[in-house]
């Protein structure tokens, strides 16, 4: 990544706007994202790592963790396979209605995560349209698999976005390489297609990973927010902290920052390697 | 031009016909929506033979390589390899090499493994794929790069490792696609030299597809020439340069002047000027309209008016305008084609409607002179000539390819 940087040459003498415009963009960063990070780890840690390491340790905070880290997971291998196969499909088959198959696929970014538990809740819940006709023992409202439906719903858009790029800009002769030189389809695609799409693979699966692990608005409504059994680690730091218990609220969220400073200096810093250079 | 400045062994190869045939399409028709991209075409490509596909972009060139790989279907028509209809084969299953233009590399194979590839996914013992490989990498000299990347390759490297990569697997004809289109010339002429090397010793026939004529000239034992969909010419180089069948094949193929003639008893009667050509006139009738084509270093004037054997007086001429262009002259001579304005308003006796902006009487024709010719008898600007010509072709001046699709050919082209 070696783009080249605009210069300001053409601006004569000092040029006053540089120092005033940057300091106005830190400025600005500064109460909106740098502080409040920084607040949670500042208080998280106050009270001594002991208290809270307590707090992390509590049974509820670690199952909280365990369930949206497990929850996520399997988002995440959902996304990927049905992503893969969605991208696939309609990036190499042209057929009528595949626009539409496009867009109402990546329609849920654009749809609230509120909204989308509401209507998850208003087809599957108990009274819902298709789950009042569903035997008791598959209802599945309330449980961890809603969660999973409800990452799903959230976070599919992202993975097939990513993989849906890299398949469109993907040279075809590759491919037509392949095949002259006597390969089957699956041959192509497992030693040839899929090798392309390392990256966009790992990019698709992390940013899903990173969504779902921080999903509010959806779980809330279709987990039934049962501690020890439907309550992932945000709706843990939401309850908590209106029950009033700060530190307990903030140890969960300092994990949830560090993951989320994980995933994303992966995405930074493994760009190249993850754009295939 | 550099198309006369080919080297002698170039030559060798145009007398010999092969003798198998190893791929040959039949009746190839085919059409994208509504457009018709391919018109009835039909060659054979021999066994060791390297065959050009020249044609402009949208002549449908890239069309015929991709149905004789199997990457496209035709609407009618077949495709025969060693004498096997392929036709309703899938490309896996023809044992076609066909080398991309962007060469296709897989990049995130090293050098060994794209061209192991092939072998690879036939399930061939190991050992045997390692000893295939090395004597492939010895073949295209590439032994010292086996495990870089190809994005750590030069482009004729990379374009020697997709060689490599279909030598692999045998394959009954290899298809070049654009081989050097996005090369420099000096790279070019230099990657030319050595797949025609590299082609002669592995002895697989071989097709290119280019634009570009000298290319053509340089790679092929054969040109096949295409344009809008049909075949214009097969034949060897020499054959499509010196005695084009068509006035497209004349013009794509280098400059060309082109002459309205009437053909007379043994002759030809352009305006006011008379061609001897009592061979030339004996498939035509007499009266008929023809047209003279001939190339500017076809051309020889002399200031004297006198013409060395062999050449043709045409007529006089004056030198209108006069370039350097390196190695050659280029010089625009004005024909005394033309009698002189009748009397009075009365039409102008000969008028011929070439594409040039010039409204002048009279036809400009362009002749280049080499080095030596320049150097013994100087000419400039206004000096009256006498213009003969060393050789030329007569084509019937009706139903041109050129103009079933409407264009006008500009002789002044190059």
């Amino acid at each position: 990544m070696s783009a080249a940087v605009p210069t300001m040459r053409h601006v004569r003498g000092f040029d006053l706007v540089r120092p005033f415009s940057l300091g106005m963009v830190i400025l600005l960063m500064l109460p909106l994202v740098l502080l409040p990070l920084a607040s949670v780890f500042v208080y998280g840690t106050g009270r001594g790592l002991r208290s809270f390491w307590a707090a992390l340790t509590a049974p509820e905070a670690i199952f909280a963790l365990q369930l949206s880290v497990v929850t996520s997971f399997y988002a995440t291998i959902f996304n990927v396979l049905f992503g893969l196969l969605a991208a696939y499909v309609l990036s190499r088959y042209m057929f009528f209605g595949r626009t539409a198959i496009i867009v109402t696929i990546s329609l849920p970014t654009a749809i609230p995560t509120a909204v989308a538990g509401f209507a998850l809740l208003l087809l599957w819940g108990p009274y819902g349209m298709l789950g009042q006709w569903m035997p008791e023992r598959f209802q599945f409202m309330f449980t961890p698999y809603a969660i999973i439906i409800a990452n799903i719903f959230v976070t599919f858009p992202l993975a097939f976005g990513v993989l849906m790029s890299v398949f469109e800009t993907m040279d075809p002769s590759l491919e037509e390489a392949s095949a002259t030189i006597g390969a089957t389809r699956w041959q192509t695609f497992w030693h040839v297609t899929l090798p392309s799409l390392r990256g966009a693979v790992v990019t698709g699966a992390l940013l899903t990973f990173a969504r779902s692990i921080g999903e509010f608005g959806s779980t809330i409504l279709v987990s039934g927010n049962l501690a020890l059994s439907t309550q992932t680690a945000p709706l843990y730091i939401f309850s908590k902290f209106n029950e009033g218990q700060v530190e307990a609220a903030n140890a969960v969220a300092v994990v949830l920052a560090l993951f989320s400073f994980a995933i994303f200096s992966v995405l930074f810093f493994a760009r190249d390697w993850l754009e295939g250079k | 031009m550099g198309v006369t400045a080919r080297e002698p062994d170039n030559f060798e190869h145009d007398e010999a016909q092969p003798s198998a045939v190893a791929a040959s399409v039949v009746g190839l028709s085919k059409s994208f929506k509504k457009t018709r991209v391919l018109d009835d075409v039909s060659f054979d490509v021999g066994e060791g033979e390297a065959l050009v596909l020249l044609g402009a972009s949208g002549s449908g060139k890239t069309t015929i390589l991709r149905i004789i790989a199997g990457l496209e279907h035709p609407d009618t028509g077949s495709v025969r390899l060693h004498g096997r209809d392929v036709t309703e084969l899938p490309a896996r299953e023809r044992g076609v090499g066909v080398i991309f233009q962007s060469y296709a590399l897989f990049p995130r194979m090293t050098v060994e493994k794209n061209i192991a590839y092939g072998m690879r996914i036939r399930g061939r013992p190991r050992g045997e794929v390692k000893e295939e490989v090395n004597r492939l990498l010895a073949l295209v000299k590439l032994e010292e790069h086996r495990t870089k990347y190809p994005s750590q390759l030069s482009s004729g490297q990379q374009q020697r490792v997709a060689i490599a990569r279909t030598l692999a697997y045998k394959p009954q004809v290899l298809l070049f696609d654009e081989p050097f289109g996005a090369l420099d010339a000096q790279t070019r002429i230099h990657l030319r030299r050595e797949i025609r090397s590299l082609l002669r010793q592995v002895n697989v026939p071989a097709i290119f597809i280019t634009h570009d004529q000298e290319e053509a000239l340089e790679l092929g034992d054969r040109i096949a020439v295409l344009h809008a969909g049909r075949l214009e010419q097969i034949g060897t180089p020499d054959e499509v340069y010196n005695r084009p069948e068509t006035e497209y094949v004349a013009t794509f193929l280098g400059a060309a002047n082109l002459l309205l003639g009437v053909v007379g008893e043994g002759r030809v009667a352009l305006g006011t000027a008379v061609l001897h050509a009592e061979e030339e006139v004996a498939r035509f009738r007499e009266g008929q309209s023809v047209k003279i084509v001939f190339r500017p270093e076809d051309v020889f004037l002399s200031l004297a008016g006198q013409l060395p054997e062999g050449v043709r007086r045409l007529t006089n001429g004056v030198i209108e305008e006069k370039l350097f262009v390196g190695a050659y002259e280029r010089l625009t001579v004005r024909l005394d084609l033309v009698a002189r304005q009748p009397a009075g308003d009365g039409p102008p006796l000969y008028d011929v409607t070439i594409n040039t902006p010039e409204s002048r009487l009279g036809v400009p024709v362009f002749v280049t002179r080499p080095k030596p010719e320049t150097d013994t008898t100087r000419l400039s600007v206004g000096d009256r000539v006498a213009v003969g010509l060393r050789s030329f072709r007569i084509l019937p001046n009706y139903a041109l390819s050129s103009e079933r699709a409407g264009q006008v050919v500009d002789t002044g082209r190059k």
